[in-house]
């Protein structure tokens, strides 16, 4: 009874609070500006053409590169602005040019050598080179016109140079169970928003139930508390209460989603859009693996908070709690890349990562369900193991006031009687 | 039914290596105020954590009511730690009957108890649905006070409950203290307000570096300290005092002073010297006050403040 009036005490407060309120409503807004926002940015914006000279050191290529390089068009625009090349000799040319890329007359300038037909080769000079996109289309623009220089010299007519260097269009489609569906990156996407509201929700939540404990500590209710109930009840009853707000978040945002992909779908497919598909299964587990991250890490962030007197004490305890995490989280692209490979398995079967590797894999490629059920078994033992720990450093931690205890010291607190 | 509300029988507990109460045996009888005294670092809220059984002690048993000091037998104590927490931005009605949950009242029960204690501790009603962080400091002392009663206990348990206190919420406080004890509730404080303690407590003990120095009723032990004190209250300068012959202590607070006198010693004499030296408004040989018995215990050699 006194467990439940801890934890609805705990979940009443929180949920009538205006952060939390502003954090439900808002909080799929940011996620959906931070993830989205900035790779539309950078698929629209592309910020001015290049200015750049082709120097060629072959003798006939100039030409070609120089128009296959004018026709490159991102959304319409020109994206190459060719220079006339400086003239003279090579060396001559080579030092015009690179002083004009220096004092940014240029932006860069391209060699071919003179072997460059036969061997496939050029070098490109500028003051940028990790523009990758850029560097993609230049690249694509030299082949393609000394592939057409090839075939003319071949003898074939210019007007079939055209049709023979057609690109290549590659869609991807998803297979699965329910069917197939086309994806232009967005499950990619769709998976890279669910991580990251798994990270921020676990992070955000652990570090939650840590003030409260450590409110409590400053404002010494703690005193009072555990002068009408256990140590451990309370912990629980914290643990469980902030837990249950987490979890109504979690659900509200959950539901949003479906709504938004019920709704959404027929929206999208008016306007000719596919959105990636979401499994029932995969929104059960994110519930899932939300919970088991919330418990595995608020157990810990729950023993910070005991051991130290103010927010500011705790940082550079949190740090620890927050590396595995973080490190986890780091391990996404790999995982996202190839979320069925030996690595991958281990890396979400290990419980600190579980939360979040193994969610991933869930969202890309469903991994076999003993792997699922292994992980979840295991970070559940981890869960009762750091609880266990966590409640008995908390018993001591909460009435101890004064000098910050050592990391040594709050681990020595597990063991005592 | 027996009439000890409360009974320490060899308590001891340490902190890694030094001991904070060593083989300590305190009763408190039932319906009465106790005062539980001792400079700081004697003990005192190691002693109360302890029947509060948030601490374990060490050795030694300790009995509510009667019984083992367990869970069920702090329910029936309310507990005011020295340090006062609530809820700051919880609504004052939700803290006290949340609290009062924590004791096992139902909150339907502390709902209807709740209006007839913020009256008795004069806490007007516009403040029930407000937060308590907008409450003056002292409305949140008597918030506090409600949280500690509202589930009605045999036993209340303060730390210094005193503290911080304005005369007119003092004098409050004074007058339900002493009409909890006439429905036959038992109150504990410490305090370091020797005067509080002298003045409305029944029985109190003493304790330092966690043994006791001596306890039993007021009367009791201020008699057992015999009627050797003088109390003078005088205009002039009092440095002198400790100088005259058969005075063992002084207290000087400047136009009053207690002194403590050598078994043997001639008050009429005393009366003599210091009349020559300064104006005599008051001279009178009294028991000591706790405040001097307090001072002299601790000090002794080996004493924890000397």
């Amino acid at each position: 009874m006194r467990l439940f009036a801890i934890v609805r005490r705990e979940y009443v407060e929180r949920v009538r609070s205006k952060a939390f309120l502003i954090g439900t409503l808002l909080g799929p807004l940011f996620m959906t500006a931070f993830t989205v926002v900035p790779s539309a940015l950078m698929a629209t914006q592309r910020g001015k053409p290049l200015r750049i000279a082709v120097l060629d050191a072959a003798g006939g290529l100039g030409a070609p590169v120089e128009h296959a390089l004018r026709e490159r068009r991102v959304l319409g625009e020109p994206r190459f602005v060719v220079e006339a090349a400086a003239v003279g000799t090579t060396d001559a040319a080579r030092t015009a040019l690179r002083a004009a890329v220096l004092d940014g007359r240029l932006d860069g300038y391209l060699y071919l050598p003179p072997d460059a037909l036969a061997r496939s080769e050029s070098e490109y000079y500028g003051r940028t080179v990790s523009n990758v996109m850029d560097l993609g289309l230049m690249s694509q623009a030299v082949e393609d016109a000394l592939i057409a220089v090839r075939l003319t010299g071949a003898g074939v007519p210019e007007d079939r140079l055209s049709g023979l260097l057609r690109r290549l269009d590659l869609r991807t489609i998803r297979l699965s169970d329910t069917g197939e569906r086309e994806d232009k990156g967005g499950s990619f996407l769709l998976s890279m928003i669910l991580l990251i509201a798994l990270y921020s929700t676990v992070a955000m939540w652990g570090g939650a139930l840590m003030n409260g404990v450590i409110e409590e500590k400053t404002n010494r209710v703690v005193e009072v508390m555990v002068s009408s109930v256990s140590p451990v009840q309370l912990f629980a009853g914290k643990l469980l209460g902030v837990g249950a707000v987490g979890l109504t978040q979690f659900l509200v945002w959950v539901s949003c989603v479906v709504a938004l992909s019920f709704f959404g779908a027929h929206a999208a497919s008016a306007s000719g859009l596919k959105l990636p598909e979401l499994q029932p299964v995969v929104l059960v587990l994110f519930v899932v693996f939300f919970l088991l991250g919330y418990f595995l890490y608020g157990a810990l962030y729950a023993a910070v908070g005991a051991a130290v007197n103010s927010q500011q004490e705790a940082q550079s305890l949190v740090f620890p709690v927050l590396m595995p995490l973080i490190v986890g989280f780091m391990f996404f692209p790999m995982v996202l890349s190839s979320p069925d490979s030996t690595l991958s398995t281990v890396l979400s079967l290990v419980p600190f990562w579980t939360p979040l590797l193994m969610f991933l894999r869930v969202s890309a490629l469903m991994p076999p369900a003993w792997q699922v059920a292994a992980s979840i078994l295991l970070t559940l033992a981890t869960i009762v193991l750091f609880n266990w720990g966590a409640a008995r450093i908390y018993r001591v931690g909460i009435l101890m006031y004064g000098k910050r205890p050592t990391l040594p010291e709050i681990l020595r607190w597990v063991g005592r009687a | 039914m027996t009439d000890v509300a409360i009974r320490l029988e060899g308590v001891t507990k340490g902190y890694s290596g030094h001991s904070a109460v060593s083989g300590l045996s305190l009763s408190v009888p039932r319906a009465s105020v106790f005062g539980l005294l001792g400079p700081n670092g004697a003990g005192k809220t190691t002693t109360l954590r302890m029947v509060m059984n948030v601490l374990a002690p060490d050795s030694g048993t300790i009995e509510i009511l009667g019984r083992p000091a367990d869970g069920a037998a702090r329910d029936r104590i309310g507990y005011m730690p020295e340090e006062r927490g609530l809820y700051p931005r919880m609504i004052l009605e939700d803290a006290l009957l949340f609290f009062a949950e924590m004791k096992g009242t139902s909150r339907h029960e502390a709902r209807r108890r709740l209006p007839g204690w913020m009256e008795r501790v004069g806490l007007d009603d516009k403040w029930r649905r407000r937060r308590l962080n907008e409450l003056s400091k002292g409305m949140q002392q008597k918030a506090q006070f409600i949280a500690t009663v509202l589930h009605e206990p045999e036993i209340l348990i303060l730390d210094e409950p005193m503290s911080g206190l304005d005369p007119v919420a003092a004098d409050v406080m004074r007058l339900v203290l002493l009409e909890l004890r006439r429905e036959g509730r038992t109150v504990v404080l410490s305090s370091h307000q020797m005067e509080t303690v002298e003045k409305l407590c029944d029985s109190m003990a003493l304790i330092d570096r966690g043994e006791k120095l001596l306890d039993g009723s007021v009367s009791d032990v201020k008699r057992r300290f015999g009627s050797n004190c003088l109390a003078i209250a005088f205009d002039g300068d009092g440095a002198f005092f400790g100088a005259l012959p058969g005075v063992e202590r002084v207290t000087d607070h400047g136009q009053f002073a207690e002194l403590r006198l050598a078994p043997g010693a001639d008050p009429q004499q005393i009366l003599r010297l210091v009349t020559e030296r300064v104006r005599v408004r008051r001279f009178e040989i009294v028991e000591p006050s706790l405040h001097a018995i307090f001072v002299e215990q601790v000090t002794r050699p080996g004493g924890a403040t000397a």
